[in-house]
């Protein structure tokens, strides 16, 4: 692994846009061309050199190891559309971290502002702290989010987390999210998407989930009335098959959307209520 | 008696509300240019065209503020002022263009292009949601006109007609015949879903009254009822199950249904995802029978705020240009979160009154740093601008178009004309943008 | 007297709308605007005259406004502030990353301020701009 180290010597007054921080944008450059590539200061185009100290030549992307250190609270989008290598960040970062990642490892040793791996499509985003709303979600008006990927936060995340996650048994890919506790709209329209919640989370978890698996390891503020409860189980089957034990109630849903599995059926006039979402909260 | 004293302009578009009635009927007498009378507005609207004869609270000649008192300027002086408060900022806020016509709105992407700035108007604190929303599940729709002629099951959701759009029962959605609504209101069954016991619900046959806050679990066991699932509470959200399903039996049994909703929906928690369920539910209905719905929009014109903004850049609201070009993404380029997270460094202001309508932690990042108020009158907002600059108010005093809370575009009527030296929005913007590129050497 | 876990909704009035037309920065819009509006059942316990100034807290902030009786109840446990700078010293500036300030359903409580300035929008607004 080659290091690379970066410095913030200046802290931004305005929001540092900086997709330029990633093992794609540094392969095969030299400290000094690093310095050079762009980053957005308000409304000013500035260099990745006028508010980092860089050491370290980049070499192949996956071979590319960078390590952040300062204040990265206002600095956006670092690890923006990587597909590979690995960037360790040794504070609180702003938003969008990791966005569109398609592979590598991102370590947020601090917490994460909104949208952090959102339209995730591979890799690992790891985060000690709290994160923020919009976790793995998918950008405005996109309804295809995180498709592939795992994303985990110690602490607690916000609101929508995994919003239209996509994910497919067929094609092998599992978007997860681990995370310490959560707030509300987990896993809203998610199709195919794995959450599991260490602790606690508000309200509307699963709304709109058409498939998919949410377990809830600790209390949910108020299950959502269109969810019915199946009964209790001892083990849990995950998507990607790996098995969670533990006594759970088992409930499906969400049952208010209109999809396939739960049309009117024409010979018998009833609705075939099946559901392929699940959400596995804790006995 | 005619009085040759009066110029009376009928069919004129009403410049307050979204219901943009175009019925009213304005007296202004000549000697003056003063409205002397106004007839089938509600109160509001009528407010509006008398308030903007000449008086105290009017602004009639740009003013830049000098050691804490304003002072009168020639426009050249105060449009330079502004222009070199705008180009210096490195994060711009231009905000409102909700009470303005359609033309100024275009020239204010143009101007917040310019600057690399941020681009938004006052859906950003009312019916974003309603917008995100559609963005993400569509929206069965319709006009008023539609509404009006067939409708005989009206819902109102977290909207209070009676106090915020005074003549929509009136015109369009309760108290007046249709074509296939021949009796009226008595050929209509109006539902109202509140906390409170509004003026509205009052008025209704039948009143839901939910829970704050508790909207999206109401409409998610509606949803669930109607997909024929058993809700296993007795009550959600406050209201009882039985009641519940005698909403879905209303619902699924009217002829042709419309849900109008407002800003109990879009500015209590879950926001958005309220306006989604009820997207959602509205849309299933469609499965039993006809039924629609449409945004209770607040101003006047912040419908062709939207549409002018998307026409131009894709995006409707909260707009960011600081890259060269326009993104999207409310909650990150909104004007209230970027003050709250202290990223601005400018703005100005227009057609609207952010210091009364913003909160006040918002408010205080605002007033830190140069604001700019293209405003007609006194407001919280002007009276702490470092530079006002007076518009002709577009609707009485200028000519333009405006679209209505169903994207019905229509033409405001000039009435009168401005008093003292007033320029059009228009005007102070293309000026604006010609000083601005002066300033950057273009 | 004090009354906890009350819920506050901020929304347009008729009034509200005439007075900001009308001139925001008047005695009209502080009568129009610058109320909180109570369940009948609910004021009683406040035992103090209709009209008395009233304080009221959030977790935002506080406000003095001027106390009435609701036309539009019952609704027990919730008042009602019309929108405006009265109501925006006390609502909830968070939006959740979704742009719209929660400007309805934040948890409050009203005490009785009988001695409670209830400012004008000019000077209420003027406290921002010192701060």
């Amino acid at each position: 692994m080659t290091e690379i180290k970066l410095k913030l010597k200046k802290e931004p007054e305005y929001p540092l846009e900086a997709e330029a921080i990633s093992p794609d944008q540094f392969a095969g450059k030299s400290a000094i061309e690093i310095k050079k590539l762009i980053v957005y200061h308000g409304n000013e185009e500035k260099t990745l050199g006028d508010f980092f100290d860089v050491s370290g030549n980049g070499s192949e992307i996956s071979d590319i190891k960078i390590i952040i250190d300062g204040n990265l609270s206002n600095v956006k989008r670092i690890g923006e559309k990587m597909t590979g290598g690995e960037i360790i960040i040794n504070s609180d970062v702003g938003m969008h971290i990791g966005n569109n990642m398609s592979g590598g490892k991102i370590l947020v040793n601090g917490n994460a502002d909104d949208w952090a791996g959102a339209m995730l499509k591979g890799g690992e985003l790891e985060i000690i702290g709290d994160a923020g709303h919009y976790v793995g979600a998918a950008y405005r008006g996109f309804w295809k989010g995180m498709q592939n990927g795992l994303i985990k936060v110690k602490g607690k995340i916000g609101d929508e987390a995994l919003s239209w996650a996509n994910g497919s048994k067929p094609a092998k890919r599992f978007p997860t999210l681990i995370c310490g506790g959560a707030g509300s709209f987990l896993g809203v329209h998610s199709h195919g998407g794995t959450i599991i919640v260490e602790g606690d989370c508000n309200r509307c978890i699963g709304a709109d989930q058409v498939r998919g698996t949410i377990v809830v390891k600790g209390k949910i503020t108020r299950i959502l009335p269109s969810f019915k409860k199946l009964g209790e189980v001892k083990e849990i089957e995950l998507m990607n098959g790996d098995i969670i034990k533990g006594k759970f109630i088992e409930y499906s849903g969400d049952h208010s959307v209109e999809k396939n599995h739960s049309k009117i059926d024409k010979k018998t006039g009833k609705i075939s209520n099946s559901s392929n979402g699940r959400l596995f909260v804790a006995a | 008696m005619v009085d040759k004293n009066i110029r009376t302009v009928t069919d004129v578009i009403c410049p307050f509300c979204g219901t943009l009635c175009d019925d009213l009927e304005v007296d202004i007498d000549i000697r003056e240019e003063k409205v002397v009378e106004v007839r089938n507005g509600c109160q509001i609207g009528t407010k509006k065209y008398f308030s903007s004869n000449p008086g105290e609270h009017r602004y009639n000649k740009p003013l830049i503020k000098e050691n804490g008192s304003y002072k009168e300027v020639k426009w050249d002086e105060a449009i330079d002022k502004a222009a070199d408060i705008l180009v210096k900022a490195k994060r711009p806020l231009l905000y409102g263009f909700s009470s303005t016509e359609c033309d100024a709105q275009g020239k204010g992407v143009e101007l917040a292009e310019l600057l690399g700035g941020i681009l938004d108007n006052t859906a950003s604190v009312c019916h974003g949601p309603s917008l995100l929303a559609i963005q993400d599940v569509g929206a069965p729709t319709s006009t008023l006109g539609e509404y009006k002629n067939r409708a005989d099951l009206v819902i109102f959701w977290g909207s209070n007609p009676v106090h915020a759009h005074p003549r929509h029962l009136g015109r369009y959605s309760d108290l007046i015949r249709g074509y296939f609504r021949k009796d009226g209101a008595s050929d209509r069954f109006l539902v109202v879903v509140d906390p409170r016991n509004t003026h509205t619900a009052q008025l209704a046959d039948m009143h839901i009254q939910v829970n704050p806050n508790e909207d999206y679990e109401l409409l998610n066991a509606i949803r669930a009822t109607l997909r024929g699932v058993e809700l296993d509470e007795e009550e959600i959200s406050g209201v009882p199950k039985k009641k519940i399903i005698e909403l879905v039996n209303t619902l699924k049994s009217c002829k042709f249904g419309v849900i109008f909703f407002g800003m109990g929906l879009t500015q209590t928690l879950s926001h958005h995802r309220n306006i989604d369920a009820a997207i959602c539910l509205v849309r299933e209905l469609n499965d039993h029978t006809k039924f629609l719905l449409t945004p209770m929009r607040g101003h006047y014109n912040v419908a062709g705020a939207n549409q002018v903004f998307a026409w131009q850049t894709g995006y409707s609201y909260s707009i960011d240009f600081s890259k060269g070009y326009p993104r999207y993404n409310p909650g990150e380029f909104s004007s209230v979160d970027v003050l709250m997270r202290k990223e601005i460094d400018a703005s100005l202001i227009v057609a609207s009154d952010p210091a009364s309508n913003f909160p006040a932690a918002a408010v205080r990042n605002m007033f830190k740093y140069p604001l700019i108020s293209i405003e007609p009158h006194h407001t919280p907002t002007s009276v702490n601008a470092d530079i006002i600059l007076p518009p002709a108010i577009a609707g009485i005093e200028c000519e333009g178009t405006a679209y209505r809370m169903d994207s019905v575009p229509l033409r405001l009527r000039k009435v009168k004309d401005p008093p003292g030296d007033c320029l059009t929005d228009k005007e102070i913007i293309e000026r604006l943008i010609e000083a601005v590129k002066k300033k950057k050497g273009e | 007297m004090r009354i906890n876990n009350l819920i506050l909704i901020t929304c347009r009035t008729i009034n509200q709308g005439v007075a900001l037309e009308g001139g925001k920065n008047t005695k009209e819009n502080v009568r129009a605007a610058g109320i909180c509006a109570f369940d009948k059942e609910d004021f009683k316990k406040l035992d103090c005259p209709v009209g008395t100034p009233v304080k009221v807290i959030t977790n935002h902030g506080e406000v003095f406004v001027y106390s009435t009786i609701s036309e539009e109840g019952p609704h027990p446990g919730i008042i009602f502030i019309p929108m405006g700078p009265w109501a925006n010293q006390v609502v909830n500036p968070d939006s959740q990353s979704c742009g719209t300030p929660t400007y309805k359903g934040m948890k409050a409580s009203v005490e009785a301020a009988p001695s409670g300035k209830v400012l004008d929008a000019v000077n209420l607004i003027k406290m921002l701009k010192e701060a």
